[in-house]
């Protein structure tokens, strides 16, 4: 049975019509044009289709129209642009976090979402945080990379990221190039330690 | 392009004939004239080139080379890749080969292009073209007063040229663009949702469609491909709206929508009957075996010295098998084309890596001429070789010309599992031995590569090509071993795929090293050689390869061993390290080198579990110059990564002669936990032609994490992947199998609503009927009335009524899916034969409209309708006979002020002799009035008040009291004990509960409030519905339901919540722990994993783990909670079109073993999963 549903996407007032549990990712792609979020396998897995969801991040694959109703909902152009890109996507751009590009949406939702909760992760917090999102090109050193200098362009003073989204160009040379964060922060794991 | 104003550098190309199977001839095609570079008076620059970019970066690197070269910057030049309207065929981006092979033609063509413009200028300004010089694509003369852009120099003309191939190429010195890293030219875009896939591809006037594929998935050989199909039943998707059409070509079936869910349901819902389909694959499970019995044409490549002699001499003969394991490629995103075929003419849009032959294919297809079709490539999620973006092209390509619109097909993520032509499983047997003195006698080489080129899947399933399996010469990759034995034979097994199979990164050339760097390693441990030492030694004169092995082995400090294990173990972890080198030798033998590359892999070893960890890479490369040194260095990340993936994890497996993994639980791939320390060492090279980088960094991967493990444990893996289970058993021994559990007997069994029907029948109607005549089997219709109008009641009595329908629940039966709230028509499946719930809503014709009073009380507390019929006993009057009048009063208030909706109840279709209403007043007789209800006064109020909601309006006893033979519940001991609702277990709420944590009043209050407790799991199925409903009653009330509820079970009391007790030994379920791990983990980490919307319940305390019965768990795994009991609980996904009964029943085995170690194991969990597959249930 269609529905008629209202919800906020990106600071948006949004009204929706469709039947109840189509999945919310469908309907940022093809009502709302959406397309930072990707389909990946459609069981929540593989973390492709990750939005912010009343500020968490949430697999839009499993999430029916239905439950995100009266919700605010965050996507990767909700961030920023090109021309001025949020804090997170300005350090996955200066990581060069992405190889194919189709998982880097979940990543940096996720990254987003984990750094608004936590301003300071450790290594192993963001090798957590990103566990449950799967990148096939091998991207990993470079994601995590990228979330670290995310943390540190948005605790840098004065980056106000909403209206300032450039605010640290310099800080390409925050984290020493040959500081290997598997390396560095991941320490010497063991089979037990997973 | 432009008529005038534009200069264009052209080339007579002839286009590859594409992969011919062996013993066939490559069709020529005629040579064409192709455009390499454009540029145009407006100052735009395009180039263009045949490949594509399959996430390597490629675009970048080429951008820089046609930028330098024309001294632009980087943004003034676009590159395109691939389209068939516009770019040279150069066959397929295959090889590692495009910056090696295919970027050559382009740089001439830039070359052509500076030297034309700069003659130009030279003759304008009056100057000698060696004295003008170029920034920004400004010829400047002098000391820079005279300047003209490139596009001026063209403007009003049309110039075509020739790459004449004499043009001059800058000096290396002079590059400021080339050999210097440059950032991504795709990257902010898609950092920034910006950029457009061919996902993400939407045209005027779109459909959607999705495919259906046949039963024998995986498999592409056989007279049953194509020739499948027995019928379809359009009208089981006729309630679907926005389905345009359903388009079958023998066994190609689609569906057309308008909206892409629509299209999705039509998918899931069409009733498709195929022939049963009878071929058995060969026992996969032992891929050496069933290699070595597929038919095969040997080919032998390099015989040398006297192999056969000298084996028979060897002092130590070393006689070894290597297995390499199918494997897929994996695309994050499954793949995904947009066609709009017109009556002439088509467009694809594709991710494909071949647009050219694509293209060839997609004409043999509709039977029409290539030129009739242009694919234009667009991005797609990455790419390691044949994936199904061809196969999807061909899909859209159908669907659009069947609708006549253009049409946008995405594979599911099952599909591309399921039928992308797999990386191959390779067998290598090696042959050889050592003489007394240590040397090497001979290397005798067989490989058996069973792959071909897969054709597109449309082709087969329509009949337009015949389902025979090709035999493709692609075993030979890196077959010959970069190491110089004297007596040397080199045998290619070819072979036709056994299952759908095509290239996959590395190509035969990972496993055959793997072979060959395992083998020497073995031999310099035979000989007592260091194996870094012993490598040098023996390698094939190959001066890079040595400085590059002696650079790794340096950055790693490397120390030299002639021994295993010398690296004291710390507790249960064994340390090792292990070497490799090879070069990737591709393309048709003997093909020719990419970049050289080498490994020293460290690794940790659990003695116990057998977990290992590839802790650090060090790899070292070499590819000539590097046009982008950070696109490399990505590269090398990301080969050793996926490759590392592929050695620990990665296999295929078969179930029923199909593919079994359909998601990524299935097929586990390496996530961020695991990621080792990777510290890359690039040679400098920059005066060497550049070579391909794609993959050479992956294939010594598999013989280094071997040849590591072995220095850990003195143990060779020579079959991949070295999983824990294979370390484990190879350590300590088999596994301990999975204690028997113990006797059915012995177990308490739940008797269900099918046990019911195991009581005597015939005894039942005796009762029944014996009971009819003195039991007023008719009651008297009470007169209807008019319908009550809303201004009788107070609006406090209404809301009292409201919150008391809350409490009892009268929506979660009396309201259908996605139904208008207590319209009815919900249906209950009992062993009597189905009932439907009625309409309460006060509709006069169809609902209760014209009960009155006396009517309804009747209803509630006697089970007489109004009419004087009999009602079953599904309608809980049993409990409801407990409720004050004054609480009958309100609910019968606020009933008949809720809005009127006019449903008819579908009639009951109630077996013989249950049908018989009347027979229900003997069973009034017997249960009616039995006391379950009693107010005790040594109770505090709150506890009285919960015993009255609970055994009342609550009529929790409905679903979780066990019902005796005649359904009716039972009491005693058995009352509240754990009963059956809707193929549900409905858990005991007494102290038989088996839940893991007893449920305490704060437990039972947050659960009845929100649907979930920590301590004990999600409300799913109809509980989930109840709660929704309990969600909206007075919290004092659910409260006092609780304070009853703890009693019951001697709980009372407010409890912290523990850590959970999780058993540390996994029981021997490895392929169930593997599905949890990639499917369930990350919303089931126990705080290990990331934090996702809704809740994350801990199974090692969730009742339905725990319990004695399986139900639950099987039922929430394969139809999930898309209802959850509140909303913010979240939803989990359905299983059930991605998992199959087995792996259900395998992750159901391990959460038991591993999440509730102290209670028996499930038995028979396999029909358990199959019955509620068949049995979804209304919930």
């Amino acid at each position: 049975m269609e529905k008629t549903i209202a919800l906020r996407v990106n600071g948006r007032a949004v009204t929706v019509t469709a039947m109840a549990d189509t999945p919310l990712l469908y309907i940022l792609r093809n009502d709302l044009a959406l397309n930072g979020p990707k389909y990946g396998c459609g069981l929540g897995e593989c973390g492709a289709c990750t939005v912010i969801l009343d500020g968490v991040a949430a697999r839009s694959c499993v999430i029916p129209l239905a439950g995100a109703e009266g919700r605010e909902v965050v996507t990767l152009e909700g961030l920023g642009s090109s021309s001025a890109p949020h804090p997170v996507q300005q350090a996955f751009i200066e990581e060069q976090a992405a190889q194919c590009g189709y998982c880097m949406n979940g990543m940096i939702m996720t990254a987003k979402a984990l750094l608004d909760r936590n301003q300071n992760p450790t290594m192993d917090e963001v090798r957590r945080a990103l566990s449950g999102n799967l990148c096939r090109c091998g991207t990993h050193v470079e994601i995590l990379r990228a979330v670290m200098r995310a943390a540190q362009l948005l605790s840098s003073p004065g980056a106000h990221h909403d209206d300032q989204p450039n605010a640290r160009p310099d800080a390409r040379n925050a984290i020493p190039a040959d500081a290997d964060p598997c390396g560095a922060d991941g320490g010497d794991r063991r089979p037990a330690d997973r | 392009m432009a008529a005038t104003g534009v200069l264009l550098i052209v080339d007579e190309i002839q286009p590859p004939p594409g992969l011919v199977a062996k013993g066939g001839t490559a069709t020529p095609k005629p040579p064409e004239t192709a455009l390499f570079l454009a540029l145009r008076d407006d100052g735009q620059v395009f180039a263009f080139n045949g490949h594509v970019d399959l996430g390597t970066g490629i675009q970048t690197a080429l951008t820089q080379i046609v930028a330098e070269e024309l001294d632009l910057r980087m943004d003034q030049l676009r590159m395109v890749l691939g389209d068939t309207g516009r770019t040279p065929n150069q066959g397929a981006t295959i090889a590692s080969a495009t910056i090696q092979i295919s970027a050559v033609p382009l740089r001439n063509a830039a070359a052509e292009a500076r030297r034309f413009l700069l003659e130009r200028a030279a003759a304008l300004f009056g100057v000698p073209a060696g004295e003008l010089r170029v920034e920004e694509g400004v010829v400047i003369a002098g000391d820079g007063n005279r300047r003209i852009s490139y596009g001026e120099l063209v403007r009003g003309e049309r110039v075509e040229l020739r790459i004449s191939g004499k043009a001059p190429l800058k000096p290396r010195e002079q590059y400021k663009l080339v050999g210097k890293g440059a950032p991504r030219v795709d990257i902010p875009a898609k950092a920034t949702g910006e950029f457009s896939y061919v996902h993400d591809l939407r045209l005027p006037g779109m459909l959607h469609g999705r495919v259906i594929r046949p039963p024998y998935a995986g498999i592409d050989s056989g007279e049953f491909v194509g020739n499948s199909l027995e019928s379809i039943d359009e009208s089981s998707i006729a309630h679907i709206p926005g389905v345009i059409k359903v388009v079958v070509l023998r066994d190609f079936v689609g569906v057309v929508a308008e909206r892409e869910e629509q299209a999705i349901k039509a998918a899931r819902e069409l009733k498709i009957t195929w022939r049963p389909w009878t071929r058995k694959l060969p026992d996969l499970s032992n891929l050496a075996q069933a290699l070595r019995e597929n038919p095969s044409t040997p080919r032998k490549v390099l015989d040398k010295g006297d192999v056969d002699a000298a084996l028979a001499a060897a002092d130590q003969r070393m006689t070894r098998t290597y297995v390499w394991p199918y494997q897929m490629h994996g695309s994050i995103g499954p793949s995904c084309a947009v066609a709009d075929c017109k009556a002439d003419r088509a467009t694809v849009w594709s991710g494909t890596q071949n647009p050219h032959l694509l293209r060839a294919d997609l004409a043999w297809l509709l039977e029409w001429p290539e030129e009739r079709i242009d694919v234009v490539r667009m991005e797609a999620a990455g790419c390691y070789g044949r994936n199904c973006a061809d196969d999807v092209a061909a899909d859209a390509l159908l669907l659009s010309q069947a609708v006549g619109r253009p049409v946008r097909v995405q594979l599911t993520r099952e599909q591309e599992h399921l039928w992308e032509p797999k990386g191959t499983a390779q067998l290598m047997e090696v042959d050889g031995g050592i003489s007394a003195d240590g040397g090497i006698v001979a290397y005798d080489f067989a490989t058996s590569y069973p792959s071909n080129g897969a054709p597109t899947l449309a082709l087969l399933l329509t009949g337009r090509v015949d389902p025979v399996a090709a035999v493709f010469e692609m075993g030979d990759r890196t077959s010959i071993p970069p190491y110089d034995y004297e007596n040397m034979r080199v045998v290619i097994n070819d072979m036709a795929p056994i299952v759908r199979a095509s290239w996959m990164r590395g190509v035969s050339a990972m496993p055959n090293s793997f072979a060959h760097d395992s083998y020497i390693d073995e031999l310099a441990f035979a000989a007592g050689v260091d194996p870094v030492e012993f490598r040098l030694r023996h390698l094939t004169e190959d001066e890079r390869a040595a400085d590059l092995i002696r650079a790794v082995a340096g950055r790693a400090g490397w120390q030299p061993r002639t021994a295993p294990q010398q690296t004291p173990p710390e507790g249960d972890v064994l340390r090792g390290r292990g070497f490799a080198y090879a070069r990737y030798i591709h393309s048709k033998f003997p093909g020719f080198g990419a970049a050289w590359a080498a490994w020293v892999a460290d690794v940790a070893v659990d003695r116990k579990t057998g977990e290992i960890a590839v802790t650090r890479v060090v790899v070292g490369h070499d590819a000539g110059q590097m046009i982008n040194p950070d696109g490399v260095r990505h590269q090398i990340h990301g080969n050793v990564i996926q490759s590392t993936s592929r050695v620990l994890k990665e296999q295929v497996e078969f179930e029923d002669s199909v593919v079994a993994a359909k998601e990524w639980g299935g097929y586990p791939i390496m996530t961020f936990p695991e990621v080792p320390d990777i510290d890359v060492v690039m040679m400098p090279r920059e005066n060497e032609p550049p070579l391909g980088s794609g993959e050479s960094a992956s294939v010594p991967s598999a013989a280094a994490i071997a040849n590591a493990i072995f220095d850990a444990t003195g143990i060779r893996f020579r079959e991949l992947p070295i999983t824990a289970e294979r370390v484990r058993e190879a350590l300590n021994g088999p596994s301990e199998p999975v204690p028997p559990s113990p006797p059915e007997a012995a177990k308490p069994r739940k008797r269900g609503w099918k046990a019911w029907l195991g009581a005597s029948l015939t005894g039942l109607c005796g009762v029944m009927i014996g009971m009819a005549s003195s039991a007023l089997p008719f009651r008297a219709e009470i007169a209807p009335v008019s319908p009550p109008s809303a201004g009788l009641w107070s609006s406090a009595t209404i809301e009292r009524g409201r919150q008391l329908a809350a409490l009892g629940d009268c929506a979660v039966c009396h309201t259908v899916e996605n139904g208008a709230t207590n319209a009815g028509g919900r249906p209950f499946e009992t062993p009597f034969g189905t009932v439907y719930s009625t309409n309460i809503t006060p509709d006069p014709d169809s609902g209760i409209g014209r009960w009155s009073f006396a009517a309804f009380d009747r209803a509630m507390r006697e089970g007489i309708s109004r009419d004087g019929r009999h009602l079953y006993p599904a309608f809980p009057y049993t409990a409801f006979r407990n409720m004050t009048d004054d609480d009958m009063q309100a609910l019968y208030a606020y009933m008949m002020t809720q809005q009127p909706v006019r449903s008819e109840t579908p009639a009951n279709t109630m077996r013989f002799p249950f049908n018989l209403r009347p027979m229900m007043a003997g069973w009034n007789t017997l249960f009616l009035n039995r006391e379950t209800y009693k107010p005790d006064p040594q109770k505090t109020a709150e506890w009285n008040r919960g015993n009255y909601l609970v055994n009342g309006l609550g009529h929790c006893a409905a679903c979780h009291s066990p019902r005796n033979a005649l359904g009716a519940e039972k009491l005693g001991e058995a009352f509240l004990a754990g009963g059956t609702v809707d193929g549900w277990e409905a858990p005991a709420l007494t102290g038989l509960s088996k839940a893991p944590k007893p449920w305490t009043e704060d437990d039972l209050f947050t659960y009845l409030r929100t649907g979930f407790s920590q301590r004990h799991g999600v409300a799913a199925g109809p509980m989930a519905a109840v709660v929704h409903e309990l969600s909206t009653a007075p919290e004092a009330d659910v409260r006092a339901m609780a304070v009853y509820l703890a009693s019951l079970g001697g709980h009372v009391g407010r409890d912290a919540v523990e850590t959970p007790a999780i058993s540390p030994a996994p029981v021997n379920s490895a392929n169930g722990e593997r599905i949890f791990n990639g499917a369930c983990q990350a919303c089931h980490s126990d705080g290990n994993g990331p934090t996702l919307f809704g809740v994350s319940p801990s199974m090692a305390v969730n009742s339905n783990v725990h319990s004695d019965s399986p139900d639950n768990l099987a039922r929430v795994i394969l139809h999930g909670i898309q209802n959850p009991a509140t909303r913010d609980l979240g939803y989990m996904p359905a299983f059930r079109d991605s998992l199959s009964d087995k792996q259900v029943a395998d992750l159901m085995a391990y959460l038991r073993g591993r999440f509730a170690s102290d209670k028996p194991a499930w038995t028979d969990i396999a029909n358990v999963v199959a019955k509620a597959r068949a049995n979804p249930g209304t919930h």
